[in-house]
C-alpha cells in the first residue's frame, strides 16, 4: 500500500491480498485511483464516526444534513 | 510580500460567510494566495470563488488526496467542514470567517435555489458544525486562528484589516486595496 505519495506521510498496513483484490475490482471506474485512496477514505469515515468528541458534537443526522447542503452548493461530491 | 514557507495559510468559515471576499481582500493586498478558475464567478459570487479543485477541495481532503504541502506560504480556501480533515502534522494559520447564521442560510438557499423546509434543523446542524470546528482548531497547538466577523468587516473594514496584518505579522500588506474590496452592494442577505 505504498503506491501513493502526497501531502500526508504514509505507512504500510497489512491487509489480506484477497481483500485488496476485491477493492481493486470495486474501485474500477470510480473516482478512487488507488487502493490506498479508497482505504484511506473508508477508514477516515469510520474513525470520524466513532471519535467520542466528534460524535458528541455532531450527530450522524447533522453530518448528513450538512453534507447534503454542501453537495447542493457544489462543495462536495 | 512573503509568508512563511513552512506554514499552510487557510481562509475558512461556513460557506457563504465571506470566505471568497476574504480571499479577494488578501489578493488585493499583495498577500500570496492560490486558486484556479475552475469555478467561475457567477451571480452568487460575482467577484469569483477563489477556490481550488473546482470547489471540491473537501472531497480531496476527505480522501487524503489533497497535496496541501504544495500550498505552503500561500492562502488557500478550505471551508469549515474540510478543516477536520487537515493532516494532523504541519503548521497552520487560519483566518476563520464568521457571519450571522440566518444570513448564511439565506444565502445558501438563494445559491442552491431551494427553500429549506427544515430550516431550523439545518440551522442547528450548521451551528453545531461551526462550534465543533472552532473548538477543534482552537485546541490544536499547531494551528493559529484569527476570527473575522463578516458583518463587522462590512460595517468598518479598517480595524479588521489591521487585525489581519497583525495576525500575519507584517506591515508589507497594502491595506487600502484590501479595504476597497469590501463591497456593501454585495451584502444582500442582510439580517443585522
Amino acid at each position: 500500500m505504498q503506491e501513493k505519495t502526497g501531502a500526508e506521510k504514509y505507512t504500510s498496513v497489512q491487509i489480506p491480498t484477497k481483500l485488496v483484490e476485491q477493492i481493486e475490482k470495486r474501485i474500477q471506474g470510480t473516482e478512487f485511483p488507488t487502493v490506498t485512496s479508497y482505504v484511506t477514505f473508508v477508514l477516515s469515515e469510520v474513525v470520524s464516526e466513532t471519535e467520542p468528541e466528534q460524535k458528541e458534537a455532531l450527530s450522524k443526522e447533522d453530518d448528513e444534513r450538512i453534507k447534503d447542503r454542501l453537495r447542493s452548493l457544489g462543495y462536495l461530491d | 510580500m512573503m509568508l512563511q514557507g513552512d506554514c499552510n495559510y487557510i481562509v475558512s468559515g461556513l460557506e457563504r460567510s465571506g470566505t471568497s471576499m476574504m480571499m479577494q481582500m488578501l489578493h488585493s493586498g499583495g498577500v500570496p494566495i492560490a486558486y484556479t478558475e475552475s469555478r467561475k464567478a457567477d451571480v452568487n459570487n460575482p467577484k469569483g470563488y477563489f477556490e481550488l479543485e473546482g470547489g471540491k477541495i473537501i472531497t480531496s481532503l476527505m480522501k487524503g488526496m489533497f497535496p496541501i504541502e504544495k500550498y505552503q506560504g500561500k492562502f488557500i480556501k478550505i471551508t469549515a467542514y474540510g478543516l477536520s480533515y487537515l493532516p494532523s502534522t504541519g503548521k497552520y494559520k487560519i483566518i476563520y470567517m464568521e457571519r450571522n447564521l440566518e444570513e448564511v442560510l439565506d444565502s445558501m438557499e438563494k445559491m442552491s435555489n431551494v427553500v429549506d423546509e427544515n430550516r431550523e434543523q439545518t440551522k442547528q446542524s450548521f451551528q453545531r458544525l461551526n462550534e465543533k470546528v472552532k473548538k477543534e482548531i482552537l485546541s490544536k497547538e499547531n494551528i493559529n486562528v484569527l476570527f473575522i466577523h463578516y458583518n463587522e468587516m462590512l460595517k468598518d473594514p479598517i480595524p479588521q484589516v489591521q487585525r489581519i496584518c497583525e495576525f500575519l505579522g507584517t506591515c508589507e500588506v497594502d491595506t487600502a486595496p484590501m479595504v476597497s474590496v469590501v463591497d456593501k452592494q454585495l451584502y444582500r442577505q442582510r439580517r443585522v
